[in-house]
């Protein structure tokens, strides 16, 4: 029975790694914190899994213990040189579609989101996921309506950050 | 579109490039330890418990016979036993409060249930130090004023010392001690709040605010 559980979340977990690792690429800010991420939300994602009943998707419910991880339970443990290439993204571009502009947009929008605080971050991250606004407020624990307010806020500091 | 919509846009039209983890790595994960807070917290609020715990124990036999001596034997043994339930009161709160931690609440609710056994801990600390200070206070008033009879029990006249010399310097031995308890326990909570909860309580902050 134990294996079978174990099977099944390290299949669910293989299949929606993706989210993980984009998780741990904005709140980390090298290759060896992230890994240590992954591992630390690995490990809370198993040890709740039991309890996981399945009237959720599996990735939906991967987003509120990974982002719990992140910003709550997950402390560095050394103080890490911190790597200028980890901080801009790499996406999977297909070379008809490249186009500069964008791609300098691109990775000066990510780093701008890297910079605001834990909780901006996880309310802009979900925001990027297409998560409603009601997932978002379930996810974080505030109410519907403040969770809007904050995203345009949000949206607004973001905005001085790139344009100060 | 502002640039926030575009990256929405570009995030989910394309992938992002990740190394792979294979299913034998994630594997291997699971039997690895956690490092997280929570376990921090539990270990070092077992840590405290077990020292104040601890401390009332091993108080030598010969204070209790000084005690004995001195009158105050069954107010102690009946404020001891009071003292004991508490501790069992505080134990009982700290296992309810760490039981309730759970990372698949919501955010908000995961880091005011870490903190509330925080607190739970915090007050266990301030009420351990309130009775110290305050049983010092009144059992150093108690000798002071008895301080002829505990001159005489602790034989001090065979090492030469005077009453009058006695009497200050148990005052102020004991306010020395005092100061030394109080700062080392500062210098703790100093640490833990600070190394530990900082980022939480920032965090939880940041919630609370924006639901006010």
């Amino acid at each position: 029975m134990n294996k079978q559980l174990e099977h099944s979340f390290v299949k669910q977990l293989e299949e929606n790694q993706n989210i993980v690792h984009k998780i741990c690429r904005l709140y980390t800010h090298d290759q060896d914190s992230h890994n240590d991420l992954f591992q630390e939300i690995t490990i809370q994602l198993w040890r709740a899994f039991p309890k996981f009943r399945g009237d959720s998707k599996f990735s939906t419910w991967m987003y509120r213990v990974a982002l719990n991880t992140a910003i709550t339970l997950y402390r560095k443990s050394k103080r890490r040189v911190r790597t200028q290439d980890f901080e801009s993204i790499s996406f999977k571009i297909k070379a008809e579609e490249y186009d500069e502009t964008i791609e300098l947009q691109l990775k000066l929008m990510y780093r701008a989101v890297k910079k605001l605080n834990d909780i901006d971050k996880a309310l802009v991250f979900l925001y990027l996921e297409d998560k409603s606004y009601k997932e978002i407020s379930e996810t974080l624990g505030i109410s519907e309506v403040n969770a809007r307010v904050k995203m345009n806020r949000t949206k607004e500091k973001l905005r001085k950050i790139l344009n100060p | 579109m502002d640039n926030l919509d575009i990256l929405k846009k570009e995030w989910q039209s394309r992938e992002q490039e990740h190394p792979k983890i294979s299913y034998n790595d994630i594997y291997k994960m699971l039997l690895k330890k956690s490092s997280s807070i929570v376990k921090w917290i539990f270990v070092i609020s077992v840590a405290e418990l077990l020292f104040w715990i601890s401390i009332q124990l091993i108080i030598p036999e010969k204070n209790m016979e000084i005690m004995n001596e001195m009158g105050i034997g069954d107010i102690l043994f009946y404020s001891n036993f009071v003292h004991f339930t508490v501790f069992a009161i505080f134990i009982f709160f700290f296992y309810k409060n760490f039981k309730s931690i759970q990372v698949t609440d919501n955010t908000k609710m995961l880091m005011k249930n870490i903190l509330k056994t925080r607190k739970t801990v915090k007050y266990f600390v301030y009420y351990n130090v309130g009775i110290f200070i305050l049983s010092s206070i009144v059992v150093d008033f108690y000798f002071y004023s008895n301080s002829e009879h505990l001159f005489e029990i602790m034989d001090f006249a065979s090492q030469g010392m005077s009453p009058e010399n006695f009497a200050s310097v148990f005052i102020i031995s004991q306010i020395v001690v005092g100061i030394l308890v109080l700062g080392l326990l500062i210098l703790f909570y100093w640490l833990v709040y600070g190394f530990l909860l900082r980022k939480l309580n920032k965090n939880y902050l940041e919630l609370k605010k924006m639901d006010c």
